[in-house]
């Protein structure tokens, strides 16, 4: 047994699913709000500098007011993201490390972003790099100042795709959504894992956690599963055989005792269950 | 290399004793595991508290016989399936040429948990025919009820009497036989009232929501846990393999919480389904031997309208 403190889904790192911009739009006015309040630099990230977030914004004397002292901008999406529109991971987080090093060197408290990243994700290829991606910027953001809401047109995307870039998300506000994989500080392990992992969302955990790309230390790939309130034996088992793929034993520290009886009741190789308090 | 009775033979040598009074129990028992420590044959016994101290006393001291809990052990069929398989093959490992078992189901599933004890007497004869295992399960006449005793004849190939004798049994009826006929379910009181929930083709999520919502403390939280993980593998199991119309019920009793899942197929279609591991990848067969070894009672039956799983939690309706 170990003992660990009960932490709560980080903050910071939102997938917003909408169907109506105006919806959207409200999101971007409580995030302008909150950065500013927070002392941040704030950006809002479109593929259109017109569309009807940024118009609302610039009504905002708030946003006309922070965008001279240069602590908010409408920023057009292809100037942050790769033109061809299917994004090089590290290259984007990159790009994001350096602006929001740029906004501490002004005097802000850090970066608050919300993309609307819809275009970005379009075909299969896209939408599966850019998952990739989701993941190494969640790592990013566990260690430093940058926050980020991604808002996707779901009436574009449709629910699977959507639910493909929210479970790499620690917050969402896609309901039926039953598990999160996301990143953790590197003093917790590997990645998180939160929810309920069933035959359900079988191939999609298993897809999250491919894109995730988690990377063994000393053999192991800690998993920190505070928040997870259910793992089938299909989960468990697939979890091992990740592990052992990448030469290591996958250690999944839980609160449920009841994770751990079923690890014993398989004698799964390549899989730890330690029980937290 | 074998001894005593079962010499001669290939895999598992199951009996039963019956017997009418303690002598009767210790005429069989004394010299079955004084004959399997004269032969360094590694020998068990896993009796109930009275009846493991009677046989206690009647050894020699420093006999040599390795006694068990029995009353644990006996607790859920498919984990003392579990417990066993991995003691013979370990004793197996270590150079083992027999093993020798005396051991009893307790006397306080002879009521309306006997179900699955009776398959669990049926399914070892399948289980542990993989071991050079010579078991003897003793019951006592004077407390086991005539239908039970009408079980054991059927799922035990031979007696072991007082005088020393192996008799056939004349009932005795194969395992894949007698786990394919419907043994009678008796229905838990509280099935007659109004379930707590009851949801018709649910999700594996909502199943366990109906779960956790019946669940108002009077079961240890371990049993819910497990509870919960054995409801889920049922409703999806039904899902997947069952006909629809799916439909749970749980009910919450004062000190157990039952829950039926039932659909509109034949269920299962391996007899042993539940009480070991399906072997050959069978459609929903990890699931329902995870069940089995996650609930403190477990039921299954077919009739007219399909088939229904009961899981209880807690205390199980013992009749």
């Amino acid at each position: 047994m170990i003992s660990s403190q009960r932490r709560d889904a980080p903050g910071g790192h939102i997938c917003w699913s909408y169907d109506d911009p105006e919806s959207l739009a409200d999101q971007a006015d409580r995030h302008l709000a909150a950065s500013l309040a927070a002392g941040e630099r704030f950006w809002y990230v479109t593929p259109r500098p017109s569309d009807v977030v940024a118009e609302r914004l610039r009504t905002r004397p708030d946003f006309a007011t922070a965008e001279r002292r240069g602590a908010a901008a409408v920023v057009p999406l292809l100037s942050t993201y790769s033109l061809d529109h299917a994004v090089d991971p590290a290259a984007q987080v990159a790009a994001y490390s350096s602006a929001t090093d740029e906004a501490l060197a002004a005097g802000h408290t850090g970066l608050r972003v919300v993309a609307e990243a819809t275009e970005l994700v379009r075909t299969p290829t896209q939408l599966d790099v850019f998952t990739r991606y989701e993941h190494l910027i969640d790592r990013y953001m566990r260690t430093r100042p940058f926050k980020a809401m991604c808002a996707y047109h779901r009436p574009k995307l449709g629910d699977r795709a959507i639910a493909e870039l929210a479970c790499m998300h620690p917050q969402t506000n896609v309901e039926d959504l039953l598990f999160h994989l996301y990143a953790v500080a590197p003093t917790d392990g590997h990645a998180a894992l939160a929810g309920e992992l069933d035959m359900s969302n079988h191939e999609l955990f298993r897809t999250a956690l491919d894109r995730a790309d988690l990377r063994p230390v000393d053999g192991e790939l800690v998993l920190s599963a505070d928040n997870l309130r259910f793992l089938d034996h299909r989960t468990l088992a697939h979890l091992a055989e990740y592990a052992q793929r990448r030469g290591a034993t996958a250690v999944l520290r839980t609160p449920r005792p009841a994770v751990a009886r079923l690890a014993d009741l398989l004698h799964l190789p390549g899989i730890r269950v330690e029980v937290t308090q | 290399m074998r001894t005593g009775a079962a010499a001669t033979h290939h895999g598992y040598y199951h009996e039963a004793v019956r017997y009418d009074c303690d002598d009767e129990l210790l005429a069989v028992a004394v010299p079955f595991l004084l004959g399997g420590v004269d032969a360094g044959e590694p020998t068990f016994v896993a009796l109930g508290e009275r009846t493991g101290g009677l046989v206690r006393a009647a050894l020699p001291a420093g006999a040599g016989v390795e006694f068990l809990p029995g009353g644990d052990l006996y607790s859920r069929p498919a984990a003392t399936i579990r417990f066993y398989r991995q003691l013979l093959a370990e004793q197996v490992a270590a150079g083992a040429g027999q093993i020798r078992i005396i051991g009893e189901v307790s006397p306080t599933s002879f009521g309306a948990t006997w179900d699955w004890w009776a398959r669990y007497e049926s399914a070892i004869n399948h289980a542990y025919d993989d071991f050079p295992l010579w078991s003897m399960c003793a019951y006592d006449t004077r407390i086991t009820p005539p239908q039970v005793l009408a079980d054991v004849a059927r799922t035990h190939p031979r007696f072991a009497t007082p005088d020393g004798r192996h008799v056939p049994s004349p009932t005795w009826t194969p395992p894949a036989d007698y786990l394919r006929q419907p043994l009678p379910v008796v229905p838990d009181p509280l099935q007659a009232r109004p379930p707590a929930v009851e949801l018709t083709d649910p999700t594996a999520a909502e199943a366990r929501a109906a779960v956790h919502k019946a669940d108002h403390g009077q079961v240890p939280v371990d049993d819910v846990e497990d509870l919960v993980v054995a409801v889920s593998e049922i409703v999806t199991n039904a899902v997947r393999h069952g006909r629809p119309p799916v439909r749970l019920r749980v009910w919450a009793g004062d000190d157990r919480i039952v829950t039926t899942v039932s659909d509109g197929g034949d269920g299962p279609g391996d007899p042993f389904c539940g009480l070991l591991p399906a072997s050959d990848g069978a459609p929903g067969g990890l699931g329902l031997w995870i069940t089995y070894q996650s609930c403190n009672h477990v039921t299954w039956q077919r009739d007219g309208d399909g088939f229904t799983l009961r899981m209880t939690a807690g205390n199980p309706y013992t009749g």
